[in-house]
C-alpha cells in the first residue's frame, strides 16, 4: 500500500458511518476484494494520528458482539480532509495514467 | 481546539487514553481470533507504536532515565556529593562574577524608562572630562530638541549638620531630578521642578532613607522642620524611598537643589563660572523616537554654537559623548581589560571543574562496564545508553546549578553587606542571571558529560587518550590560575611590606575648601598664612606645609602619562611649599629645596631621574626634552608613592605652588605624638578664622589604610581563587589516578602475584600521566605568561614573569599531584591479591 493512502482509505470508509477499529480493517479488506489487509501495527498508529489532527473523534458504543468499544466518526475537518485528499489522489492518478498511456 | 492542545490533552490524560487504546486493540484481537486469524505480535510493543503518534514518548523515556539516574546517583553518594560540589564551585563562581557584572552594568535602574536616560560627557580627540560648567548645561537644556529633559548633578564636600562631628555626604541635583526619574517619596515630597527652580525659593533639603533612619531615628515628624547644614537653616521637605537608586550609583545622605548651591556654599560662583572646567555632571532623557546618535549630532552643533559664546571654554573638536545612563555604572573603555581578565579566570575555574568531573565520569564508566554490558546484551540501543548517561550528567548539572545559585546568592549577600550596597540592589537572581546560569550549566554539561558518555557508549572508556587530554587540560588551567593568584598575592605583599617613601602615621590634612567659597588667590594666601602660623602655635604640631593635591584624601589625582625611550611612565605632579618634604618625611637626596613661589624649577623623584637621565646628574637639566620647557631640575627627592600605591610606572615631580593656586591648597600638619586628639583643635582653629568654612579634615594613616584595604581585598580574592583551583586539582587528580589503578587492578594483581615488586608495578601505572602533566604545566606557564600582560598594571614592583610566583605555583601543583597520586596508590599497595584474582 503506498504511504499516506491508509489515511485516505480510513477516511473513506468512515465517510458513510462511524465504525470501530476492527470494522475499519474489515471493511477495507472486504471492499478491496481481500487484496488489502490492514494490520493492527499500522491501523492504530494511523488512527491515533488522525485523532490528534482532529479528523476523527472516538466515542463509546456497543459492538455487534455486545462489547463496549470505541467507534470512530469523521469530524467536519475530516470530511474536508477526505475531499481534498480525494481530489489530490484523482489528480495524481490521472497524471500517472496520462504518463503511462502516452509515454 | 488546535492540534497542539489536543496533543497536550493526550499528555495530561495519558493513562485514560492508553486504556482506551488497549481496549480497542484487545477487541481487535478478539474479533480476529473469532475469525480464526491469530496474531502473535507483542501487544505492548504495538501499543507503544500507536502511542508514538501522540509525540510524548520522549517524556516517558526522560522520566525513566531521570528515575534511573536518580537511583544510580543515590547509590554512590560519595561520587554524587563530590561531583555536585565541584560543579557548584565552577558554576557558582561564574554566576557570581556575572551577577556582579549584571548588577552594575546590565540591570536597568529602578527608575522611569531607564533606557532613554543618557550620560553626557565632554570629549575631544585629546581631552575628556566627566564634568562641565553649569552654564553649558543650561545652554544645552535650553536648545537641545532631541532631549526631552536635561538633569545635572554636582558633588560637594561633606557638610556639617547641626553640631555633629560626623560630616554628612551631600549632592546637589537639578530640581527636575526626582520627577524625571519618576520616583516617589517615602514621606513628604521630593524636589519640585517648578517650586525649587525659582531663584527666591526657600532653602530645602531631601533626606535619604538610610540617613533619615540613622540620624533621625525614623522620625517622620522631621518633615517640615528646620535643620542647619553648614549652619545655614533649611527645611526638610521629604525622605527618598527605601529603594531609591540615584544615577551612576550616586549615594548620598542628603539631596539639595542645585539652584540653591550658592546659599549653602557661601560666595561660590560655580553656577555662573565659565572659566574653569566646571563641576556639574550632565544627564539627558532622549525625546520620544530619538536615538543616542541623533542626540549626539544635535549636541555637536550646539557645542559649536557654544564655542562662539565661550571660545576659551570649548576645546578643539569637542563633542558630547552619550552613554546609556540608566545603569548603576556607566561602562567606560578602561574597564574592558578588567572584565576580560575576571571573565577569563572564572571561566578557567569552570574549565578545571569540567575536566575534573569528566575524568570522574570516565572512571565511573569503567566500574559500570558490567551494568552497561548487560543492558546492551538485552537489547538497549547505543542511542538509548548514550541518552541515559547524558541524562545522568544533566541531573548532576541540575544539582550543581541549584547549589551554585545558592552559593552565588550567599556570596553576594555577604559582599553587599560588607560594601554597604544601596538598598535597591538585590542579590536575588533576575532573568539575565538565570539565563546565564542555565547557559553556563548546559555548556559545562556538554564538556564534562558529552565526551565520557560517548566514550562509555562506545565502550572505549579504557582508551588512554581522552584521559590524558583531561589530565593535561586540568593541569593547564590549574597552573594558569595558581600563577595568576601567586602574582597578585606577591604584588600586594610587595606593596604592603615595602616602604611607601613617606611618613603618614603622625600626619593630618585639612582641606579648608577656600575655592568652594569664592576666595581670591590673594585672600586665600592671607588666610593660609594666618592659619599656618596659628597651627604652628598648637602644642604637639611639629611642622605645617601646603600641598595642592589632597594627599590620601577625597578628591582628585593628577597624572601625566608619557613615554621615555618607549617605556611608559606616569608622572604624578604636585604643587607644594618648601616645608612639604620635611612634613611628609620625604628625603631630599640631591640638590636643593624649592624656594617659596619659585617658577621654572622642579624637584623630581629618584625613579624619574633614573629613567630620564640614566647615569647622569639630573641637576640643572630641563625636565622635558622640548622647546617650550623651562623647568630646570633643582633637586632629587626620594620615591614617594603618595598617589598611586600600585602603579608600577609611577614617578613624581614637584613644583613650587604659585600664588594663583592658593585657593585650592590643602594644609598638612605633622604632629609629635598621636594625631587623633588634635582633630577638634584643628577644626576650631580653621573655622575661627572664617566661620563660613567647613573644612574636611582627615588622618593620613586612615587614607593609607583605605588604599591598602583595597589591595588586601584583591589579595584575598586572588588567594581564594588559587585555593579553589588547588582543591579542584586535588579532587580531579585523585579521581583520575584512582580510576587508572582500578582499571588495571587485575593486571597489577597478577604481576604482583608473579613476583614483581609493588612499587615498580605501580610506577608503570603512573608513567602514563607523566606526559600530560609535563605538557599541562608547560602550556599553563605559556598561557599565564601571555595572559599576565593584562595584569601588569595591577602588579606593583613585580614583573609579570616573576620567577618566584611561577616556581611557587609549579612546585605547589607538583606537590599536590604527588599527594593526590599517593592516596589511590596506598589502596593499590594493600591490594588483597587472592580476592582480586578470584573475582569473576
Amino acid at each position: 500500500m503506498p504511504p499516506g493512502s491508509l489515511a485516505l482509505l480510513i477516511l473513506r470508509v468512515l465517510h458513510s458511518s462511524p465504525l470501530h477499529g476492527y470494522a475499519i480493517a474489515q471493511r477495507i479488506h472486504v471492499l478491496s476484494k481481500e487484496v488489502l489487509a490492514v494490520e493492527e501495527g499500522s491501523l492504530y498508529p494511523a488512527l491515533q494520528k488522525m485523532l490528534l489532527k482532529g479528523w476523527v473523534t472516538a466515542e463509546w458504543g456497543i459492538s455487534e458482539t455486545n462489547r463496549k468499544v470505541r467507534f470512530y466518526r469523521l469530524t467536519p475537518a475530516g470530511h474536508k480532509q477526505l475531499e481534498s485528499e480525494l481530489s489530490d489522489y484523482d489528480r495524481v492518478t490521472q497524471a500517472i495514467q496520462t504518463v503511462l498511456r502516452t509515454a | 481546539m488546535g492540534e497542539f492542545f489536543r496533543r497536550l490533552r493526550y499528555l495530561l490524560n495519558r493513562r485514560r487514553f492508553d486504556e482506551e487504546l488497549e481496549s480497542d486493540m484487545e477487541f481487535h484481537r478478539e474479533m480476529a481470533a473469532r475469525e480464526g486469524r491469530m496474531n502473535f505480535g507483542n501487544t505492548l510493543r504495538l501499543r507503544e507504536d500507536a502511542r508514538e503518534a501522540w509525540g510524548w514518548t520522549w517524556i516517558d523515556r526522560l522520566g525513566q532515565d531521570l528515575h534511573y539516574a536518580a537511583r544510580i546517583l543515590t547509590r554512590s553518594p560519595g561520587f554524587t556529593v563530590t561531583a555536585v560540589l565541584v560543579l557548584a564551585i565552577g558554576i557558582g563562581i561564574n554566576v557570581t562574577a556575572f551577577s556582579l557584572f549584571n548588577m552594575l552594568i546590565l540591570k536597568p535602574l529602578p527608575v522611569r524608562d531607564p533606557d532613554t536616560i543618557v550620560r553626557l560627557q565632554r570629549r575631544s580627540p585629546e581631552m575628556s572630562s566627566s564634568e562641565m560648567p553649569y552654564p553649558s548645561v543650561v545652554f544645552y537644556r535650553e536648545h537641545a530638541k532631541t532631549l526631552s529633559a536635561v538633569m545635572a548633578t554636582m558633588g560637594a564636600p561633606p557638610m556639617g549638620l547641626e553640631s555633629d562631628t560626623q560630616p554628612v555626604r551631600n549632592i546637589f541635583v537639578t530640581s527636575n531630578y526626582f520627577a524625571e526619574l519618576g520616583v516617589p517619596a517615602a514621606f513628604g515630597r521630593l524636589l519640585d521642578p517648578v517650586r525649587e527652580e525659582a531663584p527666591d525659593a526657600p532653602p530645602v533639603v531631601v533626606l535619604s532613607y538610610g540617613f533619615w533612619q540613622r540620624r533621625f531615628g525614623s522620625d517622620s515628624s522631621i518633615i517640615g522642620k528646620t535643620i542647619h547644614l553648614n549652619k545655614k537653616p533649611a527645611t526638610v521637605i521629604g525622605v527618598t524611598s527605601y529603594s531609591f537608586a540615584g544615577l551612576d550609583g550616586q549615594n548620598s545622605d542628603i539631596w539639595l537643589p542645585l539652584m540653591q548651591q550658592p546659599y549653602f556654599v557661601e560666595n561660590s560662583n560655580t553656577l555662573t563660572n565659565t572659566t574653569t572646567g566646571g563641576e556639574t555632571r550632565m544627564w539627558g532623557r532622549l525625546a520620544h523616537g530619538v536615538t543616542a546618535k541623533m542626540a549626539e549630532q544635535e549636541l555637536l552643533s550646539l557645542t559649536n554654537e557654544l564655542r562662539k559664546q565661550y571660545p576659551k571654554l570649548i576645546w578643539d573638536k569637542e563633542f558630547i559623548k552619550s552613554d546609556p545612563g540608566g545603569h548603576s555604572l556607566v561602562m567606560q573603555p578602561e574597564m574592558y581589560p578588567v572584565f576580560t581578565m575576571v571573565g577569563t579566570l572564572t571561566l578557567l575555574i569552570l574549565a578545571v571543574a569540567c575536566a575534573n568531573l569528566g575524568g570522574l565520569m570516565l572512571a565511573r564508566g569503567v566500574t559500570r562496564e558490567h551494568e552497561i554490558g548487560i543492558r546492551v546484551a538485552i537489547g538497549a540501543s547505543k542511542k538509548r545508553i548514550f541518552r541515559q548517561l547524558f541524562t545522568e550528567s544533566l541531573l548532576l548539572a541540575l544539582l550543581g546549578l541549584i547549589a551554585g545559585l545558592a552559593m552565588c546568592y550567599a556570596t553576594l549577600r555577604a559582599g553587599m553587606a560588607l560594601m554597604e550596597a544601596p538598598a535597591w540592589m538585590s542579590a536575588a537572581p533576575d532573568w539575565r542571571v538565570l539565563v546565564f546560569t542555565i547557559g553556563v550549566t548546559l555548556v559545562a554539561t556538554l564538556f564534562f558529560g558529552l565526551i565520557p558518555a560517548l566514550q562509555i557508549t562506545r565502550q572505549r572508556q579504557r582508551k588512554m587518550i581522552a584521559r590524558q587530554v583531561l589530565v593535561g587540560a586540568q593541569i593547564t588551567a590549574s597552573c594558569v590560575l595558581l600563577i595568576a593568584a601567586g602574582l597578585l598575592v606577591r604584588a600586594v605583599q610587595h606593596i604592603l611590606h615595602s616602604d611607601p617613601g613617606f611618613g603618614y602615621e603622625q600626619s593630618l590634612a585639612i582641606n579648608p575648601g577656600l575655592d568652594h567659597h569664592g576666595y581670591t588667590p590673594a585672600a586665600a594666601r592671607t588666610y593660609l598664612d594666618e592659619l599656618k602660623s596659628r597651627l604652628r602655635a598648637i602644642p604637639g604640631v611639629t611642622s605645617v606645609s601646603l600641598s595642592r593635591l589632597p594627599v590620601l584624601g577625597h578628591g582628585w589625582v593628577s597624572r601625566i602619562s608619557t613615554e621615555i625611550d618607549g617605556h611608559p611612565i606616569n608622572i604624578y605632579p604636585n604643587w607644594v611649599d618648601p616645608a612639604f618634604f620635611q612634613t611628609m618625611d620625604i628625603p631630599l637626596i640631591r640638590g636643593r629645596n624649592l624656594l617659596p613661589g619659585e617658577a621654572n624649577a622642579v624637584i623630581v623623584s629618584e625613579s624619574l631621574a633614573r629613567k630620564q637621565w640614566p647615569a647622569q646628574d639630573p641637576i640643572g637639566k630641563l625636565l622635558w626634552n622640548n622647546q617650550t620647557s623651562k623647568d630646570t631640575v633643582v633637586g632629587v627627592a626620594g620615591n614617594a608613592r603618595l598617589n598611586a600605591m600600585n602603579d608600577t610606572d609611577a614617578a613624581e615631580a614637584y613644583w613650587a605652588a604659585q600664588p594663583a593656586d592658593m585657593a585650592g591648597m590643602t594644609v598638612i600638619v605633622k604632629t609629635a605624638g598621636a594625631p587623633e586628639g588634635l582633630i577638634p583643635m584643628l577644626k576650631s582653629t580653621t573655622e575661627n578664622l572664617d566661620p563660613k568654612l567647613f573644612p574636611d579634615i582627615w588622618l593620613l594613616k586612615s587614607g593609607f589604610r583605605q588604599n591598602t584595604w583595597d589591595l588586601e581585598r584583591i589579595m584575598m580574592t586572588a588567594s581564594l581563587m588559587g585555593i579553589v583551583a588547588m582543591l579542584l586539582a586535588v579532587v580531579g587528580i585523585v579521581g583520575l589516578i584512582a580510576y587508572a589503578v582500578s582499571q588495571r587492578t587485575k593486571e597489577l594483581a597478577i604481576r604482583i602475584a608473579l613476583g614483581a615488586r609493588r612499587i615498580q608495578v605501580l610506577s608503570t601505572v603512573l608513567r602514563q600521566f607523566l606526559l600530560p602533566v609535563v605538557f599541562g604545566l608547560m602550556a599553563g606557564i605559556g598561557i599565564a605568561a601571555g595572559l599576565s600582560k593584562t595584569l601588569r598594571k595591577a602588579l606593583y614592583g613585580i614583573s609579570n614573569l616573576d620567577p618566584l610566583s611561577y616556581a611557587g605555583a609549579i612546585a605547589m601543583l607538583v606537590a599536590i599531584i604527588g599527594l593526590a597520586a599517593l592516596l589511590p596508590l596506598r589502596r593499590a599497595l594493600h591490594l588483597n591479591l587472592a580476592k582480586t584474582l578470584h573475582y569473576e
